[in-house]
């Protein structure tokens, strides 16, 4: 077991690096360049040796390769650098989006679980029936959808019949827990509803499979109220390929709400990465699809870990 | 039995008590209303733009997203009088006198004015403010620089005097020492670190720095040393960076934000006011804005005369300034100066300009026959690149597209993020592309300054080259009176859009503001980046 | 409340019920709409998809791209069916329009994505060792990346327009698909089919196209339907951030971006409508997905 997890944590670092110099030179490989954007673009007329000596000012223009060791060095003693766009450090412009990306992550995940798992476990028991057929038409009804049109629709309805809009400012839920709900919640909603629906589907699909098997026959057989024959036997081992689609999923919720967050107006990651590849701000996008990867690759070393511990073949080893 | 009867003094008592008495009942509704209008202390300011400040020094900026929040908190030397556009007025400066051959501008400061951080400003701030505008040292960028070249030094006397020295006299000077964007430094901290305003924030303006949260909101706080008595009106004030132009009016809508100074389309001035009825307040009127085509002169066949005639022969002012406008915030037909500015052409004038006549037909049939003759075929393809915007590039975009369809030309659309398009413009990757012009004042030096020869101007996208558009241009900003500047301006005009036909505008912006009425005190103005320091503005409640 | 059955037909008993005397092909087609009612529906919408965008020149009423400043947003009526949009364009003229694009990326940038992802996968699971872990690890390096945060870096690179849209909805979609293909090829690896095609002195190419590429095309198709809808909507959502397809070009993501929802309020229908478009023809391709999933491999797994 011992060499399963260390094998699994080091495969993390060459995906992790892997990605590093993908976005390292994706980036560079963007027309358009930072210095030029700041200063030229509304309408401002500077000559060539500012703008040269602003790019040397942000080591734009040392060689590539040591761009990239100085990048690196830097995220191994977890110094993310500074924007190079706003100047700020980079650890603190994430810090202020992370609390809100965070929490409609967290709350859609929830929202998701609470319609995901009764109505995945319905449409189990009920299969081919018309509850069943109701269930399947819902989830892949929110598959469908395009999220940020929902969206609109959430917007839409709530201003023509009610004259409200949500609160444009974020106050993090312990300052204020009314405000901050209801600016949270209707993307949570909008975003858990499409996000339900590919755990639904596990949920019924693993539900089935495991009540098939002979235990739950067996159990069947011997009588036991149904109820607590499929609670404590199916749903158990049910569940965990629908926590590992959930766990794959939340990782992208953290930075890849990009469209929700416009039309919802958030300030959050999905606004800061569009932001910053439109302002061609190399070390913030870096930075941010770097967290993005490890939070990515950390889930699956996670599930890797359970799975490993689960799997008496590898558990015993 | 005495007859009492009123004593004279009493009768002159009792007369003068009915006199006021009649006055008073007179007054009384004057005073009634005038309440109304009297201005209330108290409450804060909230209002929405689109996007964040790239830095906080106006020097290097040229964005909205940096006037509107950071504004409040600086002074200018001398600034526009809202209600009095385009008259000037000072901030800072108290009074100034100009000499006789207009070559020297002496300005007294005022007294008792404070930085934020309890300094007192004197004027040696002013001119350490103005050396980093017009001189400013290694390494710092001063973008409007190439307004001042006139200006040969900036002194500071005495703790209250501050004298321009001009190598000719120029009558811009004064409007360009309102400009928006001229913040007034603390001489010490600039000289420690000229890049210190870059992230920093310390005026003497109405409002001190509160918060900023990027991304998300800049607070403002009333400055209660603020050198103008009884002033600011507000609390403070929030500016909430929304970044969806659907979600700003919906802000609006929904009070979450009471005003946004840029500007607001058609239909959502509509849908404000069919929502909220007499809560709503529009402000409408003429922009310091237009939407221009850029065409490489360089590459073929743009670089025939004839060929850039036709494209601007093809276009029906006239009428796009009636239905755009209906969806857009475009509208008014002009040339190279603002249609109702002092130095615009008037409709008789315009209409005698190529492309601005009323006769479509024939201007289409005459396009044909030049593209015909310099060899354009029928069905002719080539490229109009466009910034990703909605508003109104957009629109206009589609437009252009149509019009030249009409005259056998098969035009693609290109539309290209921010970076790709600025890099375009500028390195001239283009056969045409969509250009566009901001100004904070009606200046011909500064409206003109694009059409010079792409070798004296950053802003000639075009790339071409014409000694006679750049004498003419120092000749007008040499003017001994209105009369010959205008005359001067007029054959400019001609020389680019009848002659030459290197670029050409298409229409003037049209500014829509609804604000919730309880916001008073703001006078809309031709510009955007003017009237922001917040100063007068206050809420009834 | 009884034990719930599942009622699984057999497919001898499901192949009495249908008439003998149509061909192969048709009878197959009747037996999948039987067992498998919501895939059929599925299936139909696609169809019905296809041929509206083939016939769009005969079945739409106007040009696409013809502007009536004089007509701007008219409500849905008996001359424009849908209504118009800000320009003046006829809205269900640009929707019947919109399936072209709507589909040609769909189906690129599908096939393209599962093919090269299926090929990647076979490669992976046919060489093993070194081989493996290279591609493994590219694809680990790709799938880290949101979905739209990948295409949006593409988009930035390639520039916008109908084609470099493709690649970057293809892009994404590769690593999904080679995971899925390799871990069935790697079943197949292992039979003694291959292991004698080997001993017979097969080239690498020919064993790879000949015998395990076949074996693959059921998770392949099934990523292939998978991928068609996901596609769509990733369409939809570039366009709708001005990165996608661009003006005067129609298509569904498009009709949502900007005006449609400034207008939302007093011109309902150029918001509603397209969006319609979009649920619906995803709708249609995942029902029509998931029946196929079932039908072919119920075992297999997609997540």
């Amino acid at each position: 077991m011992q060499r399963y997890i260390i094998k699994r944590f080091l495969l993390m670092i060459p995906t992790l690096l892997g990605v590093a110099v993908f976005i390292f030179l994706l980036m560079r490989v963007i027309p358009g360049d930072v210095v030029e954007l700041r200063l030229t673009s509304e309408g401002g007329f500077v000559t060539e040796e500012v703008l040269a000596m602003e790019r040397a000012r942000l080591g734009l223009d040392k060689p590539l390769w040591q761009q990239f060791v100085n990048w690196i060095w830097g995220i191994v003693r977890l110094d993310f650098g500074t924007s190079m766009w706003t100047g700020r450090p980079i650890s603190h412009e994430i810090g202020i989006r992370l609390q809100l990306s965070l929490e409609v992550a967290i709350l859609a995940t929830v929202v998701a679980i609470l319609i995901a798992i009764p109505l995945g476990t319905l449409a189990a028991l009920k299969q081919d029936t018309w509850v069943d057929y109701a269930v399947r038409v819902f989830s892949i009804a929110g598959l469908s959808m395009p999220s940020f049109w929902l969206g609109i629709l959430i917007i839409l309805f709530l201003l023509i019949y009610f004259q409200w809009v949500p609160p444009m400012i974020y106050t993090p839920i312990w300052v204020d827990p009314w405000a901050n709900l209801s600016q949270i919640v209707w993307p949570a909603v909008a975003v858990g509803y499409r996000y339900s629906a590919v755990s639904t589907r596990m949920m019924r699909s693993s539900t089935l499979e495991v009540l098939r098997e002979d235990y739950v026959r067996t159990a069947r057989a011997k009588g036991l109220w149904e109820k607590v024959v499929i609670t404590r036997h199916a749903m158990k081992n049910a569940l965990l390929p629908v926590i590992t689609v959930i766990g794959l999923e939340f990782a992208f919720l953290i930075g890849g709400l990009v469209v929700t967050e416009q039309v919802f107006n958030l300030n959050g990651l999905g606004k800061l990465f569009v932001q910053s590849i439109a302002q061609r701000d190399y070390t913030m996008t870096q930075a941010l699809v770097l967290l993005v990867a490890v939070t990515f690759v950390l889930v699956n070393f996670v599930i890797d870990i359970l799975y490993g511990w689960l799997d008496p073949r590898i558990h015993y080893q | 039995m005495k007859v009492r009867t009123w004593s004279r003094q009493s009768r002159s008592v009792g007369a003068v008590c009915a006199a006021v008495f009649v006055l008073a009942l007179l007054a009384a509704p004057a005073a009634l209303a005038q309440g109304q209008y009297q201005p209330q202390y108290g409450g804060t300011l909230d209002f929405a733009v689109p996007k964040d400040p790239p830095s906080f020094d106006g020097h290097r900026e040229n964005t909205f997203a940096l006037i509107h929040p950071v504004a409040p908190h600086y002074s200018l030397l001398l600034k526009f009088d809202q209600w009095n556009y385009p008259t000037i007025v000072g901030d800072v400066a108290e009074s100034w006198k100009i000499s006789k051959d207009g070559k020297t501008y002496t300005f007294k400061i005022r007294k008792g004015i404070k930085f934020h951080d309890g300094s007192t400003l004197t004027a040696r701030d002013v001119k350490a403010t103005y050396d980093k505008i017009i001189f400013p040292p290694e390494g710092v960028v001063s973008v409007r620089k190439g307004s001042y070249l006139m200006v040969t030094s900036v002194k500071a006397p005495d703790a209250r005097t501050v004298v321009f020295r001009l190598k000719w006299a120029a009558p811009s000077l004064l409007a360009n020492l309102a400009s928006p964007w001229n913040f007034i430094y603390k001489a010490d901290i600039l000289a420690k670190d000229p890049h210190w305003y870059e992230k920093n924030i310390n005026g003497t303006g109405p409002f001190k720095f509160a918060e900023y949260v990027p991304g998300s909101h800049w607070i403002g706080k009333k400055n209660e040393d603020y050198f103008v008595k009884g002033r600011p009106y507000l609390d403070g004030y929030r500016a909430i960076f929304i970044k969806s132009s659907s979600a700003r009016v919906a802000a609006v809508r929904g009070g979450r934000a009471l005003i946004e100074f840029r500007g607001f389309p058609p239909s959502s001035r509509d849908d404000l006011v069919n929502a909220l009825q007499d809560k709503i307040r529009v402000q409408s009127g003429p922009w310091l804005c237009y939407l221009s085509v850029a065409i490489n002169n360089e590459k073929k066949p743009f670089n025939d005369v004839r060929v850039r005639k036709a494209l601007s022969l093809a276009l029906d002012r006239w009428e796009a300034s009636e239905t755009l406008s209906k969806i857009a915030i475009i509208k008014p037909v002009g040339g190279v100066m603002r249609p109702g500015s002092e130095f615009g052409a008037t409709k008789a004038e315009l209409t005698g300009l190529v492309g601005y006549g009323k006769d479509i037909k024939a201007a289409r049939k005459e396009a044909r026959r030049l593209l015909k003759e310099a060899g354009v075929p029928e069905g002719f393809k080539f490229t109009f690149k466009n910034r990703d915007l909605p508003m109104p590039y957009e629109p206009m975009g589609i437009w252009l597209i149509d019009q030249w369809r009409q005259i056998g030309l098969n035009v693609t659309h290109k539309i290209e993020e921010k970076g790709p398009y600025f890099s375009d413009r500028k390195k001239g990757n283009f056969q045409t592309i969509m250009d566009y012009s901001c100004d904070f004042m009606d200046e011909p030096d500064l409206q003109l300054y694009k059409y010079l020869s792409s070798g004296k101007s950053g802003a000639n996208y075009s790339r071409y080259e014409d000694p006679v558009l750049d004498e003419l241009y120092v000749k007008q900003s040499r003017a001994k009176s209105a009369k010959e500047r205008r005359e001067l301006i007029r054959q400019f005009e001609r020389r680019l859009l009848n002659e030459k036909v290197y670029t050409f505008p298409t229409l003037w912006w049209f500014k829509i503001n609804p604000h919730w009425d309880k916001v008073k005190g703001w006078n809309q103005l031709p510009s955007h980046y003017l009237n922001q320091d917040l100063r007068d503005v206050w809420l009834a409640k | 409340m009884g034990a719930s059955q599942t009622r699984v037909e057999t497919a001898a008993a499901v192949g009495r019920r249908v008439p003998t005397g149509l061909p192969m092909w048709l009878q197959a087609v009747v037996r999948f709409a039987r067992q498998k009612p919501l895939g059929a529906w599925g299936a139909a919408v696609v169809v019905v998809m296809v041929l509206v965008a083939i016939g769009a020149d005969y079945l739409a009423p106007y040009d696409p791209l013809k502007t009536r400043y004089h007509l701007m947003m008219q409500a849905p009526g008996a001359k424009f069916w849908l209504g118009t949009d800000t320009y003046g364009r006829d809205i269900l003229s640009r929707i019947i329009y919109g399936s072209r694009t709507a589909l040609l990326v769909g189906f690129s940038a599908s096939i393209f994505g599962a093919t090269v992802g299926a090929i990647m996968g076979v490669m992976s699971a046919y060489f093993g060792g070194k081989t493996d872990l290279v591609i493994q690890r590219v694809m680990d390096v790709l799938l880290s990346f949101p979905l739209i945060v990948l295409a949006l870096a593409v988009v930035a690179v390639l520039g916008t327009g109908v084609e470099n849209v493709i690649i970057a909805i293809a892009v994404p979609m590769v690593p999904r698909c080679a995971r899925v293909v390799r871990a069935s090829a790697l079943a197949i690896r292992e039979t003694p089919y291959v292991e004698a095609a080997r001993a017979m002195g097969f080239s690498h190419m020919r064993i790879m196209f000949r015998h395990m590429l076949p074996n693959v095309v059921a998770p392949y198709l099934i990523m292939l339907t998978a991928f068609l809808g996901q596609a769509i909507l990733l369409e939809a959502s570039l366009s709708f951030l001005g990165l996608g397809v661009t003006e005067p070009t129609a298509a569904w993501g498009l009709m949502l971006k900007g005006a449609a929802v400034e207008f939302a309020e007093r011109a309902p229908w150029m918001s509603i409508f397209p969006g319609l478009a979009i649920s619906a023809a995803v709708f249609g391709f995942n029902l029509f997905g998931d029946s196929l999933r079932d039908v072919l491999d119920p075992k297999l797994r997609t997540s």
